[in-house]
């Protein structure tokens, strides 16, 4: 059998941190959260994120015509992220790259160092990981600027066969090697 | 019975460009304690189990996770163990919440049974209909969703990627190629390139 880490998929990880919100500050966080996309994504500043998500849980959902009620007690925060590396960097990289915004999300949750800042937020984060069972990733051998670069150099290359139609032999290869060629 | 037809959107929270994020907890059965675990092991010492879904090139990444039991905090955090093992799975996608279904429901329908027959009021995947229902049941929507290439679906980082392979050697060769040499080889290249443009 593997000894597979359950949260790795080729070289991403996937992570997934459950934290209780504090009372009275469900609504609160929430508003913070549905707010980040006007300003743009915090995330985009932790280079290595392919995809993130935050949710408020207020419970688990009960099968509708079942009695099975699992109450949480109050609402939970989770984050959950796919990202390029290991998670101990990653945990250090959130907290330094984006500490207003860290700060100001987990804050809203029980057991939050405060400050909310640098290693102590880190070792929150950490604490409060739940493993994987299992992860699956479709480009798990490429990071994030690998696929940033794959892109672009797609697009430029669309560009430039459309625009080499109307060279002439010898400015074709020229403007080829200078777009492409290597540095 | 009649039932209500489910919205077949996902909300905008749920949206990045031309990717989406579908969230859920299923309750599970008291098989699903040793099955879904059981489930895990085997699909991570066989990931090839999973090449139906990695064929359907349209899903990301996803994960799952059997949650028995929530980090605790202390006071006034009250629940640590849970009463109920509950399926987490999370995933994200190129389409429309219904495209996604419908497409999981009928290529990976096998698939469905394995990571969902132990989930309680799972209907099974085919009708589409009561599936529907089930995943919009049991989804918490997320209140932000975030997308590092938000624009490129599956296939196109796919492509990108064994186009840049292609591109980077053909343009190491044309450093080294004459003049009169280098518009059939540019011409054999774009040919062969063309299928991940």
């Amino acid at each position: 059998m593997s000894t597979r880490s359950p949260n790795i998929a080729g070289s991403t990880y996937s992570l997934m941190v459950w934290t209780p919100i504090i009372p009275g500050r469900e609504a609160q966080l929430r508003s913070l959260l549905e707010g980040l996309a006007a300003t743009g994504s915090p995330l985009a500043q932790v280079p290595r994120t392919h995809m993130a998500r935050w949710l408020v849980v207020p419970a688990m959902p009960v099968p509708p015509g079942t009695d099975v009620h699992d109450p949480l007690g109050g609402p939970f925060l989770l984050f959950t992220s796919n990202f390029d590396g290991d998670v101990d960097s990653y945990l250090h990289e959130l907290c330094e790259l984006i500490p207003d915004a860290a700060a100001a999300i987990w804050s809203h949750c029980v057991g939050c160092p405060q400050p909310a800042a640098g290693a102590a937020l880190k070792a929150y984060l950490h604490r409060n990981q739940v493993d994987s069972g299992f992860a699956f990733a479709a480009y798990g051998d490429a990071s994030v600027q690998r696929i940033r670069t794959a892109l672009d150099k797609r697009e430029r290359l669309a560009d430039f066969a459309v625009r080499a139609q109307d060279m002439d032999r010898a400015t074709r290869r020229k403007a080829f090697l200078k777009e492409f060629g290597p540095a | 019975m009649s039932l209500p037809a489910v919205s077949i959107d996902a909300p905008p929270s749920n949206v990045a460009g031309r990717t989406t994020s579908i969230t859920l907890f299923t309750t599970q059965k008291w098989w699903g304690r040793f099955f879904m675990p059981f489930m895990f092991t085997t699909s991570r010492a066989a990931p090839k189990a999973l090449e139906a879904m990695d064929k359907l090139s349209f899903i990301s990444f996803a994960s799952w996770s059997l949650i028995r039991e929530l980090p605790y905090n202390g006071p006034p955090q009250t629940v640590r163990r849970l009463r109920y093992p509950h399926l987490f799975f999370e995933v994200s996608f190129n389409g429309s919440w219904a495209q996604y279904i419908d497409s999981s429901v009928r290529v990976l329908t096998t698939g469905m049974y394995s990571f969902w027959s132990s989930s309680r009021t799972f209907p099974g995947p085919l009708p589409a209909s009561p599936f529907q229902r089930f995943f919009k049941t049991h989804e918490v929507d997320t209140s932000h969703y975030y997308c590092a290439y938000p624009e490129a679906t599956v296939t196109i980082v796919r492509s990108a990627l064994a186009l840049e392979e292609r591109l980077d050697m053909f343009a190491h060769r044309a450093q080294n190629l004459p003049e009169d040499a280098f518009d059939a080889a540019w011409d054999a290249f774009l040919e062969d390139a063309q299928r991940f443009l």
